[in-house]
C-alpha cells in the first residue's frame, strides 16, 4: 500500500494530526468562514492559474475549470489517453494551494480500507485506534479509478458524497475543503471497472485535457528536459484562503432568470430525442454551481446565463446518455449539448417595456413554450 | 443530495424580485376588468355612430347587451386567469351565447344553445341581412337580420380589441379594431361618423390604452414610469395622432367615397348605382361630392328639359317607393300612350337623344310624356298609369336611346280655366294617405284652403314653399333625423321648414291631395348644363348637348288637372327651373330662377333658358367661394394624399424615433439599462445583425463588435466598442444581477453609474456612438434601410401581422398530423 501512496512522506505529518480528527474540521464547520472580498479574491485566483499555467502549457482552459469545480466544491474527473498530463495538473492544483495533499493510485487489489482507514489494536495503550486512510486530506488524486474493484470505488465515491469515513460505528468528518480528483484512461479498458453512471455523477465535471497546440508542445519541452517543474511549485494560497474564495462564491446572486435557463437546459436534455438518459436534478444543481464559481471566477458577484453555458458542457457531457441511433449517426454527448444550448431560447425580461403583454401574467411560460415547440 | 452545503443562502435567499413577481402573479386584481369596461367603451361608443347606417336606436340596446356580454366574459375568464387562448375561445362562445339569446331563442336550448333549427334561422337572417345590403340604401330599416350580423360584428370586434391589447400586447394597434368599425359609417354616411361616436370611441381607446399602462403586472415598469407626466403625454400625443389620421385617411386616399367597400358598388349610393328605390337614393347622390353617372342629352326642346325616371304615388308606409304595378306594363312597342287626352292646340313636338352612360337603374329617364322610344337594347315595359319606362333584364346603363315626346304649350291661363272635377285616372293618384300628420293638413288648409282652382291651390303651395320661410338644405334633414321620405318625414319638413327637392316634391303632392288634386312625385333629373357639343340626330340636324349628373338629381310634384294632363311644378326654391305657367307674373325672381348646379360652371349656362338675365338671387360672391372650392378641392384632395403617402412612408421611422426617444428618456438607471440594451439591439437588428432567440447578451454583444459593423477596435471606433461592452454590462447587471438594495449590501459591486441625473447622457452618448459607428460602416443601401424601413419597426409588425397565420398553421398542422395517426392507425388495424 505505501507504494502507491507516493505523497504520503509530505503529508504524515498532516496525517498525525488528524488523528484527533475532530478539531479542524469543527474549526472549519462550527463557524462559516467570512467570504473573501472581490480584489483579493481576483487577485488569490490570478495565483493559482499563474501557476498552474507555468507548470502545464496551453492548457489554461482545462486549469481555470479545475479551479471553479474545487471553488464550487465539487470534485473532477480527468479523462484522456495517458500522457497528455491529467495527474500533473491535479498534481500542481493540489500543490498551488497549501493544504494536504494525497494520491491513491487505484489498482484492482487496493482494498477500501485502504481509502477509507482502518482501526488498529495498539498493543501500548491496549486500545483501538482509527488509522486514518488516503482519503484524509484536503485533495485526493485518485490515479486511474476505474482500474480498482467496484467495492473500493464507492468507498470512495462515499466519501466524495458524504464529506466523512465510517469505520466501526465511528463518523470522522474529512477536512474541508475536500476535493477529489479522479482521473480515468478511456483506452486499454481490459481488466478494468468503468464508473457506473450513478458515480459518474457524483463528479461534478469531466475535463478531457486533449493534446497541447505545436507551440505549447515545443515549450514543454524545452522546459521540461531536465527537471520536473512540479519541484519549483509552491503553495501560493492557504487553506484558509481558499475557504473564504469558497464562502465567496457561495455568495454569488442568481437571479430567477439564471434559475429558469438552468432548468430549461436539464428539460432540454431530458425532453431530446437523441439521448436515453438526460440530466438529474442534482446536475442541475451542480451546473448551478459551477456556474457561480465560473461567475465568481469571471469577477462578477451575479450569474450569468453565459456562466451557465460555458460550464454546460464539462458539467452534464458524462452524466448523460445517448440514444443508440444518435450515437450510430455519429453524435457525441458534446455535440447534442451544443445542439440543445444553441437552439434553447435564453430567458429575457421582456426587451422592452413599453412593448410587453399587460396580461400575460408569466412573462418566462411562453419562452418555454416556444422551445417546446420547435 | 449530500452535495448540497448545509449553508448556501447564496441561492437559496430570492429576496424581492421573485416573490414580487409571484405575488403579482397570483392577484390579478382590477386590470381585467378595467381593461373589459375600456373596450366596452370603445366598442359601444364606436357604435354610436352607426346611427345613421341604422335608422333610429331601436337596433342599439341588442348591439350594447351584446358587447357588454362579451366583454365581461372575457374579463371574468382573464379574473380567473385562464389561459389567454382559452380566454378568446371563451369570447366567441359568449358572444354565440348572446347572440342565440337575442335572436334564436326560440330554437335553441335553454335560451343560449343554438341547435340545428337555429342554423337555418341564422341562415334566414343573414340572407334578409344581405337582401337589405342589396336593396336598400342608409338609413336603412334595423330589420332582425341587420341587427343580427351588426351584433355579430361588434362582437367580433370586441374580442379582436382584446385580443390585440392584451394576448398580442399591442394595445396602440386596437384603433385599428375601432377604427374597422368607424369606416362604415365613416364611409356610408353624409356627415361622416359624428360627433358623440367618434367622441366616445377615442375615449374608450385612450383609456384602454391607459389601462394597459397602468394595470401592468411587471412591477418593474408601473413603479418606474407609470404615473409620470410622460404617461399623460404620450396618452395625448397617441390620440392625437389617431385623431389626425383619421381625418386625414378619408382625404388622402382617392376614392375612399366611391364604392371600394365589398359590396361597395350597391351599399355606397354615392356611386354610380341607384338601387331599386330611387327617392332615398337621392338625398345621397344630391350630396355626393363629384358628379357619377353623367347622362348627356341633345335636345330641340326649347324649354328646360327635365329627365323623369319614375314616379312615386302611393304616400301609405314608413317608406315611399315606385309602384311599377307589374300586372299592367306592358311591352315597349313603337307607340306609348299617355291614356288620357290633352285639350291645347299648341303640342311641342320634342325629339331628345339620350346616352345614359354610367347611369344605372332600371328605370328609363326620359321627358315626359314620351310617345316612343327607339334603339333601346333589352326588353322594356312601360306602366300606362305612370308612362314610367323599366327593363324587365336589362338597366339604363350604357342605353343610347331616342325619345319622341310632345310637350303641350300650357298657359296658366289654360290651368285657371281647367277646374273641372277630375275624372278618369286611377284611384291611386288621389287616394289620400291614411295617417297624414295633423301639421299637414293644418299647413295644407292654411295655405290653399281659401283658393278657389285647383291653379290657385297649387300656386298657393307652390308659392308657399318658395317663400323665404324654407330654405334648401342637403344637410339639415341629416342632423335633424328626417333625411329620407314618408309622411313623419314630412312632418318634421314642415316643422324645421328646411329640406332639399324630395321634400317640397312630397309636400307639394301630399298637400294637393288633400286640397283634392290628383298628385304624383316625380324623379329624376333638373335640367342640365350645356356641354357645348352637338349631337347630329335623323331628321332634325345638329342638336345642342346638355349633360347631368347625380348632382342634378331631383324631385317634383306633377298634377293632374283635367283636360291638361299631368302638370309639373316646382317648390324647391334655388332648383330646377319654375315653368312659365306656374310663375308669379309680379315676382320679380320668376324669369331667372333658374338656380340649379349651373352656378358650379356659370358659362355653361343653358341656352333655352328663358333669358337668364344674370338676376343672381344668391349672392355673386357666394357663388365665386363655390367656384374657387371647386378648384381648391383637387389641390386640397392631392396634397392630402401626397401628404398621406409621405406619413405613411415615413412612418416606420417615426415609430422608430418615437421608440427610441422614450427609451432614452427613462429615469430609472436600472430601467434605463434595459431600455438601452433593448435600443442597442434595435440598432444591430436595423443595420442587419439581429440577435438570436438562443444567444446571451454577451455572446449577441461580442458577435456585434466581432462583426464588420462597428469596426476595428483600439482606432477610430474605439468609443463604440467600449458602448456597447459598457450598455451589455449594465444591462447584464441589471437583467441577472441582485437587485439594488441587496448590490448596495455586496461588497464586490464593479461601479455602477451612481448619479441618477447622469445616467440619462451617458446613456445617449453610448447609444450615440454606437449609430455613428454603425453608420459610418455600413454601405449606402443598409444605411437606407436602416433609416428608412428599419427592420426592428418591420419585424415586430410583420411579427405582429403574422401571428393569426402562424396559430392558424400550427393548428393545421396538428390536425394534418392527427388525420395521418388516425389512417396509419385503421390501415395497420386492416392489414
Amino acid at each position: 500500500m505505501e507504494s502507491h501512496r507516493r505523497t504520503a512522506n509530505d503529508v504524515s505529518a498532516a496525517n498525525r494530526n488528524l488523528a484527533g480528527v475532530a478539531d479542524p474540521v469543527s474549526h472549519l464547520n462550527g463557524h462559516r468562514p467570512a467570504p473573501m472580498d472581490g480584489p483579493s479574491f481576483h487577485a488569490a485566483s490570478e495565483r493559482i492559474l499563474t501557476t498552474i499555467n507555468t507548470v502545464i502549457d496551453g492548457k489554461s482552459d482545462a486549469a481555470k475549470l479545475a479551479l471553479t469545480v474545487l471553488l464550487a466544491q465539487g470534485h473532477l474527473l480527468l479523462e484522456d489517453v495517458p500522457g497528455v498530463g491529467k495527474t500533473l495538473l491535479a498534481k500542481t492544483l493540489a500543490r498551488t494551494i497549501d493544504c494536504t495533499v494525497n494520491r491513491i493510485q487505484f489498482t484492482p487489489d487496493l482494498l477500501p480500507s485502504d481509502v477509507t482507514g482502518v482501526s488498529i489494536y495498539n498493543q501500548a495503550s491496549r486500545l483501538f485506534e482509527f488509522r486514518p486512510g488516503a482519503v484524509f486530506a484536503n485533495i485526493v488524486i485518485g490515479d486511474e479509478i476505474n482500474r480498482a474493484s467496484a467495492k473500493t470505488q464507492s468507498a470512495l465515491l462515499e466519501c466524495m458524497e458524504e464529506h466523512q469515513v465510517t469505520v466501526d460505528g465511528n463518523s470522522y468528518r474529512l477536512d474541508e475543503p475536500f476535493m477529489v480528483v479522479a482521473t480515468q484512461n478511456p483506452i486499454e479498458m481490459e481488466g478494468t471497472y468503468p464508473l457506473p453512471e450513478a458515480q459518474r455523477d457524483r463528479f461534478m465535471a469531466r475535463i478531457s485535457m486533449g493534446y497541447p497546440d505545436k507551440d505549447s508542445e515545443i515549450e514543454m519541452l524545452e522546459t521540461h528536459q531536465a527537471t520536473s517543474p512540479l519541484a519549483k511549485v509552491s503553495a501560493v494560497v492557504a487553506t484558509a484562503d481558499v475557504a473564504a474564495m469558497i464562502a465567496a462564491v457561495q455568495q454569488v446572486y442568481v437571479s430567477q432568470a439564471v434559475k429558469e435557463y438552468t432548468v430549461s437546459v436539464g428539460r432540454a436534455t431530458r425532453e431530446s430525442p437523441l439521448l436515453r438518459l438526460g440530466a438529474s436534478p442534482r446536475s442541475m444543481l451542480q451546473l448551478l454551481r459551477a456556474a457561480k464559481a465560473t461567475a465568481a471566477l469571471d469577477g462578477r458577484d451575479f450569474v450569468l446565463p453565459d456562466d451557465v453555458v460555458h460550464v454546460a458542457e464539462a458539467v452534464l457531457a458524462h452524466r448523460i446518455i445517448l440514444d443508440r441511433k444518435a450515437a450510430g449517426a455519429g453524435e457525441t454527448p458534446h455535440s447534442v449539448l451544443r445542439g440543445i444550448l444553441s437552439r434553447l431560447p435564453v430567458p429575457h425580461r421582456p426587451a422592452d417595456a413599453g412593448n410587453k403583454a399587460p396580461g400575460s401574467t408569466n412573462r418566462t411560460t411562453p419562452v418555454a413554450g416556444l422551445s417546446r415547440n420547435h | 443530495m449530500t452535495i448540497a452545503p448545509p449553508r448556501n443562502t447564496g441561492t437559496d435567499q430570492q429576496p424581492a424580485p421573485s416573490t414580487g413577481n409571484a405575488a403579482e402573479r397570483t392577484r390579478v386584481g382590477p386590470y381585467p376588468w378595467a381593461m373589459a369596461g375600456s373596450i366596452a367603451v370603445g366598442v359601444a361608443g364606436a357604435a354610436l355612430s352607426l346611427n345613421g347606417v341604422l335608422r333610429g336606436w331601436g337596433w342599439y340596446w341588442p348591439v350594447f347587451t351584446t358587447v357588454l356580454v362579451v366583454c365581461f366574459t372575457l374579463a371574468a375568464l382573464r379574473a380567473v386567469r385562464a389561459k389567454p387562448l382559452l380566454v378568446t375561445a371563451g369570447g366567441f362562445l359568449a358572444l354565440a351565447a348572446a347572440l342565440t339569446l337575442t335572436f334564436f331563442r326560440g330554437s335553441s336550448i335553454a335560451g343560449v344553445i343554438p341547435t340545428g333549427a337555429s342554423l337555418a334561422e341564422l341562415d334566414r337572417l343573414i340572407r334578409r341581412a344581405s337582401e337589405t345590403v342589396l336593396s336598400e340604401t342608409a338609413p336603412v330599416a334595423p330589420n332582425v337580420g341587420i341587427v343580427m350580423v351588426i351584433c355579430a360584428v361588434l362582437g367580433l370586434a370586441v374580442i379582436l380589441v382584446d385580443a390585440l391589447a392584451v394576448p398580442l400586447g399591442m394595445p396602440a394597434a386596437t384603433g385599428a379594431g375601432l377604427l374597422a368599425i368607424l369606416v362604415v359609417p365613416a364611409m356610408i354616411k353624409p356627415q361622416s361618423v359624428g360627433f358623440w361616436g367618434f367622441t366616445a370611441a377615442v375615449a374608450g381607446y385612450l383609456m384602454i390604452l391607459a389601462c394597459s399602462q397602468w394595470f401592468v403586472p411587471d412591477a418593474r415598469t408601473s413603479a418606474d414610469s407609470a404615473r409620470s407626466p410622460g404617461q399623460v403625454r404620450r396618452a395625448a400625443l397617441t390620440g392625437s395622432v389617431a385623431l389626425i389620421a383619421t381625418l386625414l385617411v378619408p382625404l388622402a386616399v382617392p376614392g375612399f367615397d366611391q364604392g371600394t367597400f365589398p359590396q361597395g358598388s350597391r351599399l355606397n349610393p354615392w356611386g354610380t348605382s341607384t338601387g331599386l328605390n330611387p327617392m332615398i337614393t337621392l338625398g345621397n347622390s344630391l350630396r355626393t361630392p363629384a358628379g357619377t353617372g353623367r347622362i348627356t342629352y341633345a335636345t330641340n326642346s326649347t324649354a328646360p328639359l327635365y329627365l323623369r325616371s319614375v314616379t312615386v304615388d302611393h304616400f301609405d308606409g314608413d317608406s315611399w317607393g315606385p309602384d311599377d304595378r307589374n300586372a299592367s306594363r306592358r311591352s315597349l312597342g313603337s307607340q306609348i300612350d299617355p291614356g288620357y287626352t290633352v285639350l291645347v292646340d299648341e303640342q311641342q313636338p320634342v325629339v331628345t337623344a339620350i346616352d345614359a352612360g354610367s347611369f344605372t337603374s332600371p328605370y328609363l329617364p326620359a321627358p315626359y310624356p314620351p310617345e316612343s322610344v327607339r334603339g333601346l337594347d333589352g326588353r322594356w315595359t312601360w306602366d300606362p298609369a305612370t308612362l314610367s319606362i323599366k327593363g324587365t333584364d336589362t338597366t339604363s346603363r350604357r342605353q343610347e336611346y331616342l325619345v319622341r315626346s310632345s310637350v303641350p304649350r300650357l298657359t296658366a291661363g289654360q290651368l285657371a280655366r281647367s277646374s273641372a272635377g277630375v275624372q278618369g285616372i286611377p284611384e291611386d293618384f288621389t287616394r289620400i294617405p291614411g295617417n297624414v300628420p295633423e301639421i299637414v293638413r293644418t299647413t295644407a288648409s292654411a295655405v290653399a284652403g281659401s283658393g278657389g282652382t285647383p291653379y290657385e291651390k297649387a300656386m298657393a303651395i307652390q308659392k308657399y314653399l318658395r317663400s323665404a320661410e324654407f330654405t334648401y338644405s342637403l344637410q339639415s334633414p341629416v342632423q335633424g333625423g328626417y333625411d329620407g321620405n314618408g309622411l313623419s318625414v314630412l312632418a318634421d319638413f314642415l316643422d324645421q321648414k328646411s329640406g332639399y327637392c324630395i321634400h317640397y316634391a312630397s309636400a307639394m303632392a301630399v298637400m294637393a291631395r288633400l286640397e283634392g288634386i290628383p298628385s304624383r312625385i316625380a324623379v329624376g333629373y333638373a335640367p342640365g348644363r350645356l356641354t357645348g357639343a352637338t349631337v347630329s340626330v335623323a331628321g332634325e340636324g345638329a342638336l345642342p348637348e346638355y349633360e347631368v349628373d347625380a348632382r342634378d338629381a331631383h324631385a317634383w310634384p306633377e298634377l293632374y288637372f283635367q283636360g291638361l294632363g299631368w302638370v309639373p311644378f316646382e317648390p324647391t326654391p334655388s332648383r330646377g327651373v319654375v315653368p312659365d305657367y306656374a310663375s308669379e307674373a309680379l315676382a320679380p325672381s320668376a324669369p331667372g330662377a333658374l338656380e340649379n348646379n349651373d352656378d358650379l360652371a356659370p358659362d355653361a349656362t343653358p341656352a333655352p333658358a328663358p333669358a337668364p338675365s344674370a338676376a343672381p338671387l344668391t349672392a355673386p360672391g357666394g357663388g365665386e367661394g363655390t367656384d374657387a372650392g371647386v378648384q381648391l378641392l383637387p389641390l386640397l384632395l392631392g396634397l392630402g394624399g401626397v401628404l398621406g403617402v409621405a406619413l405613411l412612408a415615413a412612418a416606420p421611422r417615426l415609430a422608430r424615433t418615437g421608440i427610441k426617444a422614450r427609451r432614452l428618456r427613462s429615469a430609472d438607471a436600472g430601467t434605463a439599462a434595459v431600455l438601452a440594451w433593448s435600443e442597442m439591439v434595435d440598432l444591430g437588428t436595423d443595420y442587419g445583425l439581429p440577435p438570436k432567440p438562443s444567444e446571451t447578451p454577451r455572446a449577441y454583444s461580442s458577435r456585434l463588435r466581432e462583426s464588420s459593423l462597428l469596426g476595428e477596435p483600439g482606432g477610430m471606433d474605439d468609443a463604440a466598442h467600449g458602448a456597447v461592452a459598457a450598455l451589455t454590462s449594465d444591462f447584464e447587471r441589471r437583467e441577472y444581477g441582485p437587485p439594488p438594495e441587496r448590490a448596495g449590501a455586496l461588497k464586490e459591486g464593479t461601479g455602477r453609474t451612481g448619479a441618477a441625473g447622469a445616467h440619462q447622457e451617458v446613456t445617449g452618448a453610448r447609444i450615440a456612438a454606437l449609430e455613428t459607428a454603425l453608420r459610418a460602416h455600413a454601405p449606402a443601401l443598409r444605411r437606407l434601410r436602416a433609416w428608412w424601413v428599419p427592420p426592428s419597426v418591420i419585424g415586430r409588425l410583420g411579427r405582429l401581422l403574422a401571428a393569426p397565420f402562424r396559430v392558424a398553421g400550427a393548428a393545421v398542422v396538428q390536425a394534418a398530423k392527427a388525420a395521418a395517426r388516425f389512417w396509419s392507425a385503421r390501415w395497420s388495424a386492416r392489414s
